[in-house]
């Protein structure tokens, strides 16, 4: 058995080290590229969201290095990533391919006997002791939150750094390290160190610079590839940012959720314009827009998938909140189909207009 | 008071309650023309591009609406069955257009769960409680409109037809002749009879549901699924045709799961947004007729085996 799974940000990083912590074979699938987008986007129903087309090439291209079990997470919301796993079945099926799908879903909807059923597949193939196995599970969490942060910091101090480029540069050393590490000991030493390292970023305190906050769909804030490294261009402006839905983020939700006491704040600010959950992220979305503009951010910029369904409820409640909060809010909507050239074009008009902004407060005073 | 009833989305499944409901609660109730041009327009106007056409157009009549109601009903249809949904566009539909849309008058939102009496009277009683103070007349209107929807059957069954299609979509895409462009009118000159879903028992869709691997958690995916493959399979229907919208992230998935199932079976998709021709959706619906005739022939020709 060698398993794989679909890309999304950092989280390959964590699987990676609960896979090696296991000890179970594996392969990691190319980073996300065009390739695999054109691979998904040939074989994909025409209308289906972004994300599920570029999952379809991680799992040809980890196929090609070997790879046959494929392990995703399906989750019962009322969205279309809960459906994916049946339809990328059938057409991974019928592509020809013969695999094994573990999908570990929530046990309120198979019941836990079969969730247990389910990660007993791949944790059977451990020959590692019990403790053994729920150590590689800390530590692969330990992981993700470990580069959340880091990341995190990078995105906020890069709008403060004194030598340009330290942040971004720092960042990305450390996730090209991290992906060499060989085991999750290693991987966890590495990332402690960096994040000192981002901590002690020679920073500029008097410096005020543009506060932008990254809203939008999980999947394409999260991954780089299909917002064309937004966070990445944001750092380079000199811009500092800051993005709510994170993986650990997720996991945190997806733990508290039953206990109704996840995101309280964000669903307090949400409520007022949105006040029950629809489905997806659209609650986050809306909320974190309500909290960036109480937080002195100076912007919001929501990402989202055409097609989108609970992004295109966000995406009508939005300009409302940027009216009675003045509080500049962008939509940028992807797809395969989308350039690069105009995509920034937008984003630096957005910049423009928030530095503008600033300057004519100013002037007012 | 006057309470308006925008024309759109579900209004095509729930009308004898809604208006019912209303109308014995005293109110005047308005209900928007059937939709038309006008309406799709002010619907393309109002709403966020990204939307799909049924939101549009639910947008356009709202707006139509605006200024002849004192107060007007936005369903935010939550769940129809227990552990299931729409769409996360129903949920959020009374954001979407007092958000996109000014000057709206006062809208009757509470969320609305109808898989039991229970939860819907719920619902009954604080929507009622906009219109009137007196709770006995807000259960007397209930019950009667509860009542009203029950003797109530939607569906097309068409008898008599040497060609048989099982039409299958939305329900505002099946019953909306503006939008659908008269779809069953046309395929009933052409020769071929219709049926929807409401004529498949329940227990036959469940029958269907229980083969996939995971269980659709919305409910139209479940029943249009169940429905499509059902007709398909007991040979009831020569062909199924799906009518959706573009950009309906339901369909997408519904559209792919039948189509796996049903294999060769004769099977058309007609999507339609603003931008949709006539003439093109015309061409579509006579070249799959002929294409079920030329089928049916062959059918017959072949000496049946074994
Ligand atoms: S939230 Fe958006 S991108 Fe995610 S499954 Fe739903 S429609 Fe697709
Ligand atoms: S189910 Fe499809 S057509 Fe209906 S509102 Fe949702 S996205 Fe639009």
């Amino acid at each position: 058995m060698k398993v794989t799974f679909p890309h999304m940000g950092n989280v390959y990083l964590a699987a990676k080290a609960l896979l090696d912590g296991l000890g179970i074979d594996y392969v990691i699938p190319p980073k996300n590229n065009k390739e695999a987008l054109d691979i998904g986007t040939l074989h994909s129903p025409e209308e289906m969201c972004l994300p599920f087309k570029l999952m379809i090439g991680n799992y040809v291209q980890a196929i090609q290095k070997g790879a046959d079990t494929i392990i995703i997470v399906g989750s019962c919301g009322p969205c279309r990533f809960g459906e994916y796993c049946e339809l990328q079945m059938n057409l991974m099926k019928n592509l020809g391919y013969d695999l094994n799908f573990i999908v570990i879903d929530y046990p309120k909807d198979i019941g836990i006997k079969e969730l247990y059923r389910r990660i007993s597949q791949v944790s059977s193939k451990s020959n590692r002791k019990t403790y053994e196995k729920l150590k590689a599970l800390s530590n692969s969490l330990k992981v993700i939150r470990l580069i959340d942060e880091i990341e995190e910091a990078a995105h906020m101090f890069a709008g403060y750094e004194r030598n340009k480029g330290d942040c971004k540069h720092i960042l990305n050393e450390c996730k090209e390290e991290a992906s060499k590490c060989r085991t999750s000991k290693e991987m966890i030493n590495l990332l402690i160190e960096y994040k000192e390292k981002i901590k002690h970023v020679p920073i500029d305190i008097n410096k005020n610079p543009l506060k932008i906050a990254v809203i939008g769909e999980i999947y394409t804030v999260i991954e780089s590839y299909t917002n064309f490294s937004i966070e990445d261009k944001l750092m380079g402006y000199g811009v500092s940012s800051h993005r709510g839905l994170t993986p650990s983020w997720w996991v945190k939700n997806a733990l508290l959720s039953p206990l109704k006491i996840n995101s309280l704040a964000i669903r307090r600010n949400a409520k007022k314009y949105l006040p029950l959950q629809i489905g997806g992220h659209a609650i986050e979305c809306v909320g974190e827009a309500v909290t960036a503009s109480k937080e002195g951010y100076d912007g919001a910029i929501q990402i989202f998938p055409m097609g989108c369904m609970p992004e295109i409820v966000s995406k009508s409640i939005l300009p409302t909140i940027s009216k009675d909060l003045d509080f500049p809010v962008m939509s940028l909507v992807v797809d395969d189909m989308t350039g690069e050239a105009g995509y920034i074009t937008r984003i630096e008009a957005f910049i423009d207009l928030l530095e503008r902004r600033r300057e004519s407060v100013l002037f007012r005073c | 008071m006057k309470v308006g009833i925008p024309k759109g989305l579900l209004y095509y499944k729930y009308h004898p309650f809604l208006i019912t409901f209303f109308k014995e609660l005293g109110a005047d109730v308005v209900v928007s023309e059937d939709t038309n041009k006008k309406i799709l327009d002010l619907g393309v106007k109002y709403a966020v591009d990204e939307a799909c056409l049924p939101i549009k157009i639910f947008h356009g009549h709202a707006v139509a609406l605006r200024d002849k109601c004192d107060i007007i009903v936005i369903p935010r249809i939550m769940q129809i069955k227990k552990n299931e949904y729409i769409c996360p566009k129903f949920c959020g539909l009374p954001e979407m257009v007092t958000n996109s849309i000014e000057n709206m008058p006062l809208s009757i939102t509470e969320p609305i769960y109808t898989f039991t009496k229970k939860r819907l009277y719920r619902w009954a009683k604080s929507a009622g409680k906009k219109v009137t103070g007196n709770e006995f007349k807000i259960k007397h209107a209930f019950l009667k409109a509860y009542e009203g929807q029950l003797n109530y059957n939607a569906g097309i069954l068409d008898e008599n037809y040497d060609i048989k299609i099982a039409l299958v979509g939305h329900p505002y895409n099946i019953y909306d002749n503006f939008v659908n462009m008269n779809l069953v009118n046309k395929l009933n000159k052409l020769g071929v009879g219709v049926e929807t879903m409401e004529f498949t028992h329940e227990l036959l869709i469940s029958l269907e549901i229980n083969n996939l691997y995971k269980r659709p958690f919305w409910t139209f995916a479940r029943e249009n699924y169940g429905f499509a493959v059902n007709a398909s399979k007991e040979k009831r229907v020569d062909g199924i045709i799906y009518i959706s919208s573009f950009n309906c992230g339901i369909d997408s998935v519904i559209i792919e799961l039948i189509k796996d199932k049903v294999g060769s079976f004769p099977f058309l998709t007609l999507k339609v947004d603003e931008h949709t021709g006539e003439a093109g959706i015309d061409t579509r619906i006579e070249a799959f007729t002929d294409m079920l005739e030329r089928r049916i022939v062959n059918e017959s020709n072949i000496p049946t085996h074994g």
